[in-house]
């Protein structure tokens, strides 16, 4: 989303200063990255215009949600520009469901019903066209990029492959927008045989932002903040419209509703624990605790739900019978729309939700800054959204540029700016895309990149090709050979990794500081023998990279994980060693940054600066 | 298997340079036998079901076959997408039928227009963005006030 936001954006500057646009996809822009199977809510839509809500109140939301560390800049960036973005979506063709009186339908206080089934397809058409018809644009596909193209200190572009034909690709450029997704299959997921792939965020989501960004030395941001789905057990289903717009409830085996009955815990989590809404990793940490009491299975009580909103119907039975079939259809549009093997596990197990419940769990953790996770770069915030005090820390010249000159970032590739989701992605693409083109106004010089440089990261980026080439015949079979590795068993021995030692389901997302500094040991030999990866063709290339990007977002995971000592979200992991908030200490953004020359990791923390006054308590409870 | 070719079906997209499902495939996952010439999913196990190579397949010859390490056998959801809609027939492993239809667009096939029919008044300086402030609804867009700016 983040980048065909970037594609209308930039092709509008791009034609008026005499500028060129290229954009480079891995798979088919149609249906391409996180949204590619449709989607049934946008989640982010602020309601300026009708006086709904303000800017501030959406700051409010993110920064308590993200349990007080958020970048006050950047969510007020993306949330005065995201309606805006809706509007455009509508006039594009998405359909927005709308009331009798005209009104888009709301699934919750900030989230739209949609009928999203072609949600991408709209948007990566607006996007192209404006590309192609405005002549300033050049459109690559099944290019995957690997990482960055440096001249010193900037970014000067970036180098892939074709996983089509034998061809390596150089982009020089003045300016690079990253827009390539979170992490997805860094943890093990539940399932581990076919099921493998039917994760909650796509399995083609593979931690490109995050190595592109870490390699160019960007500073990163929030890399400990992953994000814990609670779905619908297995197939992932979304349950945010059962929750806001059914008005569900979730219960353990006992009938009991952990959000009533776990309620005290919430006061050991300082001013989090009494906002509304509940935090999101607060609420996973209630029934977390129910699961981990041998209180499973929990039950999102559909039919419960179901009933109640029927039951106003209940003395006109034409009402009543009219008011059913309404609900059947949205809620299995809510699946059709975006997680279609959810429809197909309740048809399986002929589940209808009007009858009886369907269990939810806790998924595998995911690297998602666009969600309720906050992992990404550290990027400068916009000119006009600073003070004097926050000016110093939060800008550096150029809206969502990375601490990298020329290196721009949006949606999952910038962090500390959560629940941007797929709507708020498309604005901040937006606004990364024009901040880039004033930055090649101002900065008009074509970067060197001497050849040397080139052929290096060509034998690099195609070294798994040479490794399996050289030594395939050492074996009577390809897939096990002492002299390489084949990319699936390098995404097992990194998933053992994460989930054994850096708080996976297995350990119930729990570690502490000696579990994590044994997860680095391994990592460090998983790391040497990413250099005997080894590809058979150009699609076990691409996964080759796919995972040795995987196992860097692991990195700068872990390490951010042991450098805050404290526990500020305990239903995304948490420190069994260091099991409290700490206010007075962590307080504060974590940072990491890898320093390519010195081939080593600095850890450092950045103050956490209001741009808006504090709310007060009885504003917090009143959500 | 999620995805999975009916071999009756599959006629290898002969006309084009490419199958459909190979073109469409987020993962790259489906592939052309070119000896058969018949398509087929390399990797099950990373497949996301997202049904786009169904979806596409001009000859109807994808289906979907649930997980098997979750999925009991016997049902099918099948999708039939137009320009406009899409109709998805969902059969339950006892042999009950739901059939739902939706609307996917307002507005005819590749005719998005990037600006929405909304004038930009931003200039390359301003908070701005192009279509803004038409598209925000508002005479302008919002400014910190009250606080000191740097």
């Amino acid at each position: 989303m983040a980048a065909c936001g970037a594609a209308v954006e930039a092709a509008y500057w791009a034609k008026q200063q005499g500028l060129k646009v290229t954009l480079v996809d891995k798979a088919a822009v149609d249906r391409s990255g996180a949204v590619a199977m449709g989607l049934s809510a946008i989640n982010q839509y602020v309601g300026l215009k009708d006086g709904a809500n303000t800017v501030k109140d959406y700051v409010d939301y993110v920064r308590s949600d993200l349990m007080g560390i958020t970048r006050e800049d950047l969510v007020a960036n993306i949330a005065r520009h995201v309606d805006s973005t809706v509007h455009l979506f509508e006039k594009w063709g998405l359909p927005i469901w709308k009331d009798e009186q005209g009104n888009y339908v709301h699934e919750g206080r900030w989230q739209l019903m949609i009928n999203g089934e072609s949600y991408k397809v709209v948007v990566a058409e607006a996007a192209k066209n404006a590309l192609l018809q405005s002549g300033v644009g050049e459109i690559f596909e099944r290019v995957f990029i690997v990482g960055p193209l440096m001249d010193g200190e900037r970014c000067a572009g970036a180098v892939g492959f074709s996983v089509r034909e034998n061809k390596f690709y150089v982009f020089k450029a003045k300016a690079t927008l990253v827009a390539m997704g979170g992490a997805v299959h860094v943890f093990k997921p539940r399932s581990s045989g076919e099921g493998m792939g039917r994760a909650w965020y796509p399995p083609w989501n593979s931690g490109s932002s995050a190595y592109f960004t870490i390699r160019a030395g960007a500073e990163m941001t929030c890399q400990e903040v992953r994000f814990i789905p609670v779905r619908f057990k297995d197939a992932y289903g979304p349950v945010g419209a059962w929750f806001l717009l059914f008005k569900s409830r979730a219960t353990n085996s006992e009938g009991g509703d952990y959000m009533v009955q776990r309620r005290p815990e919430l006061g050991n989590w300082g001013p989090y624990g009494r906002v509304k809404p509940v935090p999101a990793n607060l609420r996973n940490y209630l029934g977390m605790l129910d699961v981990m009491d041998g209180k499973g299975p929990i039950y999102m009580r559909t039919e419960e739900a179901l009933g109640k909103i029927a039951d106003t119907y209940k003395d006109d039975p034409k009402a009543y019978k009219k008011k059913m079939k309404e609900l059947e259809s949205e809620a299995w549009e809510d699946f059709l729309d975006m997680t279609i093997s959810q429809a197909i596990l309740w048809a399986s197990t002929n589940l209808q939700p009007e009858d009886k419940g369907s269990e939810i769990a806790a998924a595998e953790p995911y690297f998602i800054g666009s969600h309720s996770g906050a992992s990404g770069a550290w990027v400068s915030g916009p000119a006009d959204l600073q003070t004097k005090e926050t000016a110093p820390d939060y800008f550096w010249g150029y809206a969502n540029m990375s601490t990298v000159e020329g290196l721009f970032c949006a949606g999952d590739a910038s962090g500390a700016s959560s629940h941007k989701f797929s709507s708020g992605s498309h604005a901040e693409g937006r606004i990364a895309a024009k901040a880039a083109l004033k930055f090649i106004v101002e900065n008009n010089s074509l970067p060197a990149v001497d050849a040397a440089t080139i052929e290096s990261l060509k034998a690099e980026i195609l070294r798994p090709l040479e490794n399996y080439e050289q030594h395939k015949n050492a074996t009577t079979d390809p897939e096990i050979n002492p002299n390489y590795l084949k990319p699936r068993m390098f995404m097992f021995r990194l998933q053992k990794i994460m989930d054994e030692y850096a708080g996976g389901i297995t350990s119930q997302f729990k570690t502490n500081g000696p579990l994590l500094t044994k997860a680095l040991e391994l990592l460090a030999f998983l790391r040497e023998d990413s250099q005997k990866l080894a590809a058979a063709d150009l699609h076990e290339l691409m996964r080759c990279w796919e995972n040795t990007h995987r196992m860097w977002q692991a990195e700068a995971h872990v390490r951010t994980m042991l450098f805050r000592e404290e526990t500020r979200w305990p239903g995304y992991y948490f420190r069994a060693d260091k099991p409290a908030l700490d206010e007075e200490k962590w307080h504060v953004f974590a940072n990491c940054r890898f320093d390519p020359q010195a081939d080593a990791w600095e850890m450092r923390t950045r103050p956490m600066k209001h741009v808006f006054p504090q709310p007060q308590e009885h504003e917090m409870l009143g959500g | 298997m999620p995805s999975y070719v009916n071999p009756e079906k599959c006629d290898g997209c002969k006309a084009l340079d490419k199958t459909a499902c190979q073109y469409i495939c987020p993962n790259d996952l489906m592939v052309l036998d070119k000896e058969k010439m018949k398509a087929y999913n390399r990797d099950v196990s990373m497949c996301w079901e997202c049904y786009n190579c169904v979806k596409i397949c001009p000859t109807q010859a994808i289906e979907i076959r649930g997980y098997a390490d979750f999925v009991p056998l016997g049902a099918s959801v099948t999708p039939l997408r137009s320009t406009d809609s899409i109709m998805w027939t969902v059969k339950f492993r006892n042999g009950t039928l739901k059939r739902f239809k939706f609307p996917i667009r307002t507005t005819e096939e590749g005719k998005a227009v990037p600006d929405g029919g909304f004038e930009t008044k931003a200039s390359l300086d301003s908070p701005e963005l192009f279509t803004e402030p038409a598209s925000s609804g508002l005479p302008a867009i919002f400014a910190l006030k009250g606080v000191a700016n740097a």
